[in-house]
């Protein structure tokens, strides 16, 4: 009886998380028109609800009700697989982000602010984040296209050099936390800002958060990074070929990731659910939680709104000579300072 | 390279710069003009659907000259030009079609026209899904004029010249030859 009433509750959990991060991903898309309008002294979506507030809900039912075209010469199931390989990495990956401490005990029954602890979650994160990449490169391959198949090969490539610094780029807080788990982490950073890895000694995590945040820009193929969809050269980049509810699922898993990043940078990196002084901690969890993921996605727009894209090769001699080289200098001097600091 | 172009290399110098100009945007007020709900202020001299106008008595102004319909580069203007009956030498536009699709605003049929007939009103919301609606006759023309331009010019007086007044006296003792009507 309590094995099932638990189960029922961990679905309903699951429930919630999925239901959450879509809404949060559709109204992301209406957040992201509206700063980048601001910013371009527009208004951004005005006319659908009081001050656009129902653009999102348009935009769903417009891109259910088009027409699902697949190109004549495309490989059909792959091309109807790639979007869904590219949206499920991206939503499950929420299952291990915990927006909330403590647990609730009522009936015998445990509720608790994640899906699941799971003891490797970062490394989950990543694998997953891998997975992602697949979607965009046989979607791209798969459409017949040499606009998606030049796109999807630009992800595949710069995925891969970006991931490399993405992982390294949390190797430092691993070490000073001594935990994968995401869980862990978090309570690692209890106690005021100066506690955060960003921050915290032995040596702050600072530079590391702004690889991360280069490197997160570059994984989830935003601006100045988005060279697989660069509009300029390759029409639409992977997607060219797709339209309405395919298209759909690979808008979604975009801001899924974007989502998604955006809470590990606030787990790994700004303390995940606590507040930035001791005193404001009568505040709940989730609004430290949510508050500091927005800041992150704001981030996403700002620097959508400034930088222009770059070349290719840019891309590349970034990412390799730049990224990597200091990452692995962070990963280095932290385990250095880490070393006499537990001694 | 010098130091400050160091530092400026290793903390995004430029992009710092470009992220805060774009961060003072975020706050300046924005320049749409939400067209259908605010409309535009037109500047004079807009030049707008053309119309035809009245005198302040009611009566048409146009003469039926057709200056406009030569004048027009793209010959949208149809003028049939008639006698005004009861006034022989008095002419008046019987037909007036004005064809909006093709008219390119130019405003040289209201430069040609010697007595002021015409003008060009300030509206522009005349699209439509049945492109039949923008072949004007000149009731609908008339109709723009009388929306656009409630105050009318007086209307002059043609009896005073010398020879309507010989033409009148003429036409009055039957001396003037009459169409015979049509049975």
């Amino acid at each position: 009886m309590d094995a099932i009433a638990q189960m029922v509750v961990i679905l309903g959990t699951i429930g919630v998380v999925m239901v959450t991060v879509l809404l949060h991903v559709a109204y992301l898309t209406y957040f992201e028109r509206k700063v980048l309008g601001w910013m371009q002294d527009r208004m951004g979506p005005m006319e659908v609800g009081y001050h656009g507030l129902l653009q999102p809900l348009a935009d769903g039912l417009k891109l259910f009700m088009k027409e699902d075209i697949i190109p004549s010469g495309a490989n059909k199931i792959i091309f109807s697989l790639a979007p869904i390989l590219s949206l499920i990495p991206a939503l499950i990956g929420f299952a291990v982000i915990p927006w909330g401490d403590g647990s609730l005990t009522i009936f015998g029954v445990t509720f608790r602010p994640f899906i699941t602890d799971l003891n490797i979650g970062i490394l989950y994160l990543l694998a997953l984040s891998s997975v992602g990449a697949y979607g965009v490169l046989l979607g791209g391959w798969a459409s017949n296209s040499k606009y998606s198949l030049l796109g999807g090969l630009r992800s595949a490539a710069q995925v891969i050099s970006y991931e490399l610094a993405l992982g390294m780029s949390l190797v430092g807080v691993l070490l000073m936390a001594g935990s994968l788990s995401l869980v862990k982490i978090s309570q690692a950073q209890a106690g005021g800002f100066w506690h955060w890895f960003a921050f915290a000694l032995p040596f702050p995590q600072i530079v590391a958060l702004v690889l991360y945040g280069i490197s997160a820009v570059a994984e989830t193929n935003r601006l100045p990074f988005d060279l697989p969809e660069a509009e300029s050269e390759l029409v639409a980049g992977f997607f060219t070929e797709y339209s309405g509810m395919r298209f759909a699922f690979f808008f979604l898993a975009e801001y899924a990731n974007m989502i998604l990043v955006s809470c590990i940078a606030v787990i790994v990196f700004m303390g995940g659910w606590h507040a930035p002084f001791p005193f404001l901690d009568f505040v709940p969890g989730i609004v430290w939680f949510l508050l500091k993921v927005y800041v992150f996605l704001f981030g996403f727009f700002w620097i959508r709104a400034t930088l222009p894209r770059l070349r290719y090769d840019q891309l590349m001699t970034f990412g390799w000579k730049v990224m990597i080289p200091l990452v692995l200098a962070n990963i280095v001097i932290t385990s250095i300072a880490s070393y006499f600091w537990m001694n | 390279m010098s130091l400050t172009a160091v530092l400026n290399k290793v903390f995004f110098g430029e992009i710092v710069k470009g992220l805060g100009l774009t961060f003072k945007h975020l706050f300046e007020k924005s320049i749409t003009q939400q067209y259908p709900h605010t409309k535009p202020i037109l500047p004079d001299g807009y030049r707008g659907i053309m119309s035809l106008l009245r005198y302040d008595d009611g009566t048409e102004r146009c003469v039926g000259c057709a200056l406009c319909e030569i004048a027009c580069p793209s010959n949208v203007i149809k003028v049939v030009s008639a006698e005004e009956p009861g006034r022989p030498l008095n002419r008046f536009a019987k037909t007036y079609t004005f064809d909006v699709t093709r008219c390119v605003f130019c405003g040289f049929c209201v430069d040609a026209c010697p007595v002021d007939a015409l003008a060009m009103t300030k509206e522009y919301e005349w699209s439509s899904e049945n492109k039949r609606t923008l072949f004007l006759d000149k009731e609908q023309l008339l109709a723009i004029g009388d929306r656009n331009f409630p105050l009318r010019g007086k209307k002059p007086e043609y009896r005073g010249s010398i020879e309507g007044d010989w033409y009148l006296t003429a036409v009055n003792a039957k001396a003037y030859p009459q169409q015979a009507e049509k049975p």
